[in-house]
């Protein structure tokens, strides 16, 4: 089974500013198996990928393709040395048909000059998808295609380029049982043809059911490659997890009051289903589960950037139904987003501005205080101690955790506050600022403010909450008092093995 | 970047940028380099009625820029301006033919001018659409109005209504150009020291990041089409009373100017960043080179070719000074 090798990497590091998302990985694949990476949120998986196809250039280490030493991959690159990455939805064209999408730029020529030759190319096309066992129209134009339809599309595709590795990240998590099936089959068959495949997914049991070695990672490393046969789901679970206790926050218990906020089989069609929990004051209530499960969009809807389909929300005993993010501010809700770059951070604008910028659209003043705005501004980077030199660096030009400590700092200026959202709050930040925002939502949850932390990362959620709800597909299914849970117990529930 | 710790009580400094490093600085240096030499090559360019010519020449100029400005900044423009122009200066031509009262033609220059903007603003926040396609489609319907209402017919005014465009203050200083300088003020500190400015630059640099500190995106960027707006009528008011004509296509080329100066003047197009300063700078070069053209009588055909190439030429200042500092631009050409 173990033929010849396609694919080697070796001690590659990634670094994103402060933060090394890849330690000295190697990494193997050989012509006829498949090769499955497990590991956490933000284990590293698709970065490892990402090098692979050439989206992403690692700072140091080496990569074989077939032998032969490659620098500089580029995507395109990628995909001359026969490694094709399947995507969830990119790289079709919606507006044309199967059979022209396999050909889309080596199209098949008719007698006639600048002709495309259709007929043949979806007999071509036909014969691609009986050897993999597909049945896909050729003349069905893409955009009437299933998600699952376009994945096995895109593998046809890929074998039509002939390709010897294949890529697929989370292929199954919005396919349902049966397209799931329909795919792993593929994969099998496409393994016995001689190709290598590369396959990431949350979902351990599909791991299980089509490896033949799978390698884990862990906080950027590899803990370990091992053969299918030899490992079972419990001990791949203990070494995605076990951490070292230096890495758990220290925390100190805060006294918990009463019920704050209360949400009610709130729903959003297709994303929430049905949830329902209570926070009390002082209380830091982590959200847990795997990216796509439905978090960011539940604690979007409790501040008014989405709005529910159904389910209620109270907050101090009375319902509110938010608006839009200025009503519920104006209601005492604070919502820190996830990734800072995107919704987070006003570029181009100096510290200042971007401290201010929700006190001053609470404030009913038309004209701006100045002088106040330096204070008060002052004072929170005194507070939280940013890096910044003067009051006109831009907010671009600081780290990523002084970044994320001037949007928080923004939040700390609404004091008439009572529920403070934090999604991800130490995403890509170092470890001093990260243990600095633990103490301020410590010091909040002091002053009987409630506190929602939704995160990814293991450590985080058991060191910090005191109570834990676990997301899965939409879901909140099971909330658990934190006193003595261990990693292993919640990734399992993450997982839902 | 200094990373030093600072106690809690200090006051965070104020930045220090080296006046060199302004691009309204440059603006400057060109501006009196250019002077000199066409005031070298001919001298009646230094005298006071050119000078005053200058002035008045650009104060429309500069009204439309300071909108602009606003809608640069917030992440909008405006293309249609010029054709707004044409059309309200019609509409209002006619009224004053039509010896209407001057309280009715302020109201109607404004009231029409602001609806025009919004109607640019609204449709691409409601379709979703750039309002620079919106805008191009409502260029035509602003010209097109204007050729039907007048039916392609030259609206002269005898004479009437003067005193916006062709005072003099003290003999020397033309009204419009005060009315010009007012505005930069206003502008200026309507986006320094209010609230509603702050809002333009946070929806220009981040709507996604604006919207979840609780900015609204569509009220705010509705504002800065409804200023625009209302800076066109105003700049349609003082055109027409100084060239004492109207047709549908008065303004028109306009847009193009002060897109130009605006871009030169240093708010890039993607928005979030700017001053009126360079704004302001940015008009005055556009006028300088225009008059400098007709002193040294270059052909007016050509002059079109030289604003053409100036637009572009500002686009280019706005991608370099984007790109530099963060070495971008260095290693592409290195690559090169």
């Amino acid at each position: 089974m173990s033929g010849e090798t396609l694919v080697e990497m070796k001690n590659i590091v990634k670094i994103y500013g402060e933060h090394r998302v890849l330690k000295n990985v190697d990494f193997d694949l050989r012509a006829g198996e498949i090769h499955c990476l497990v590991g956490e949120n933000g284990a590293g998986k698709s970065t490892l990928i990402k090098i692979l196809s050439g989206a992403v250039m690692p700072d140091s280490g080496e990569i074989l393709i077939l032998g032969k030493h490659v620098r500089a991959l580029n995507p395109r690159l990628a995909i001359e040395l026969g490694i094709t990455t399947v995507y969830q939805d990119a790289e079709l064209v919606d507006s044309l048909t199967v059979a022209e999408n396999v050909f889309l730029g080596n199209e098949l020529k008719s007698t006639v000059p600048f002709k495309v030759n259709k007929r043949k190319q979806a007999e071509e096309a036909r014969k691609i998808f009986d050897r993999l066992g597909i049945n896909l129209d050729p003349d069905e134009y893409v955009a009437n295609l299933s998600t699952a339809q376009k994945q096995m599309l895109q593998i046809a595709k890929a074998l039509h380029r002939s390709a010897r590795v294949i890529i697929m990240d989370e292929p199954t998590s919005s396919l349902g049982l049966e397209e799931t099936r329909a795919l792993l089959t593929i994969l099998k068959s496409l393994r016995d043809q001689g190709l290598g495949i590369i396959y990431i997914s949350h979902y351990l049991s599909e791991v299980f059911e089509i490896a033949d070695r799978l390698t884990i990672l862990k906080d950027g490393e590899r803990v370990g490659t091992y053969s299918s046969k030899e490992i079972d789901v419990g001990t791949v679970i203990k070494k995605m997890v076990g951490r070292d206790t230096a890495m758990f926050f220290q925390r100190r218990r805060v006294e918990i009051g009463e019920t704050l906020l209360s949400v009610k089989s709130l729903t959003k069609n297709g994303i929430v289903k049905n949830v329902t929990f209570d926070v009390r004051k002082g209380e830091v209530f982590g959200i847990g589960g795997l990216v796509g499960s439905g978090r960011t969009e539940l604690v979007s809807m409790i501040y008014g950037a989405i709005r529910p389909d159904s389910g209620e929300i109270f907050l101090n005993g009375q319902k509110i139904a938010p608006r839009s993010p200025l009503d519920a501010m104006k209601k005492g809700i604070c919502f820190v987003s996830e990734d800072r770059k995107k919704y987070g951070i006003l570029p181009g604008r100096n510290v200042v501005e971007n401290i201010m910028v929700v006190k001053n659209n609470l404030s009913k003043e038309f004209f701006l205080n100045l002088s106040e705005e330096v204070a008060l501004s002052s004072q929170m980077v005194g507070k939280l101690s940013i890096a910044v030199a003067d009051r006109d660096q831009l907010i671009e030009e600081l780290s990523g955790g002084n970044q994320q400590k001037t949007i928080i700092g923004r939040w700390l200026l609404n004091t008439d506050a009572t529920l403070y959202i934090f999604d991800e709050p130490t995403k890509g930040v170092d470890i001093g600022a990260r243990e600095q925002i633990y103490e301020i939502m410590l010091e909040l949850a002091e002053k009987g403010k409630a506190i929602i932390m939704v995160s990814s990362d293991m450590p985080e959620l058991l060191s910090m909450s005191d109570r834990i709800g676990v997301m899965r597909n939409g879901e909140m299914t099971n909330i658990l008092e934190n006193k003595g849970v261990a990693e292993e117990q919640l990734i399992r529930l993450f997982i839902g093995v | 970047m200094a990373h030093s710790k600072r106690n809690n009580n200090s006051v965070l400094p104020k930045g220090k940028k080296p006046i060199r490093k302004n691009q309204w600085f440059f603006l400057l240096l060109a501006e009196i380099v250019l002077a000199v030499i066409t005031g070298s090559i001919n001298p009646r360019f230094f005298g006071i009625s050119n000078i005053t010519n200058i002035l008045e020449q650009i104060a429309v100029l500069g009204i439309l820029a300071s909108g602009m400005t606003m809608l640069i900044i917030s992440g909008e423009i405006d293309i249609s301006v010029g054709a707004n122009i044409g059309l309200v200066s019609c509409v209002v031509a006619m009224m004053i033919k039509n010896d209407a009262d001057y309280l009715w033609i302020v109201a109607v220059a404004l009231g029409l001018a602001a609806f025009n903007s919004l109607l640019v603003g609204a449709s691409s926040l409601i379709f979703k659409a750039p309002s620079f396609i919106t805008s191009l489609g409502f260029l035509s319907v602003f010209r097109g109005t204007a050729y039907a209402i007048t039916k392609g017919v030259f609206q002269t005014i005898y004479g009437k209504f003067e005193a916006l465009g062709l005072t003099r203050l003290w003999g020397l200083l033309p009204l419009g150009f005060l009315i010009g300088i007012l505005i930069y003020l206003v502008t200026h500190f309507l986006l320094k020291y209010t609230k509603l400015g702050r809002h333009f630059y946070a929806v220009g640099s981040n709507p996604a990041a604006a919207y979840l500190s609780g900015i609204s995106i569509f009220k705010t960027k509705l504002l800065a089409f409804l200023i625009n707006g209302l800076l066109v009528g105003l700049a349609s008011m003082i055109l027409l009373s100084r060239v004492g004509a109207a047709q549908p296509t008065t303004g028109s080329g306009l847009e193009l100017r002060a897109i130009g100066a605006v871009v030169i003047g240093g708010t890039p197009l993607s928005g979030g960043k700017g001053h009126i300063l360079g704004t302001f700078f940015g008009v005055l070069l556009m006028g300088i080179i225009s008059n400098a053209l007709n002193m040294l009588r270059v052909n007016p055909y050509f002059q079109e070719v030289v604003f053409g190439l100036f637009i572009v030429a500002s686009l280019a200042v706005s991608a370099f000074s984007a790109y530099s500092g963060k070495g971008v631009l260095k290693r592409r050409l290195k690559k090169d």
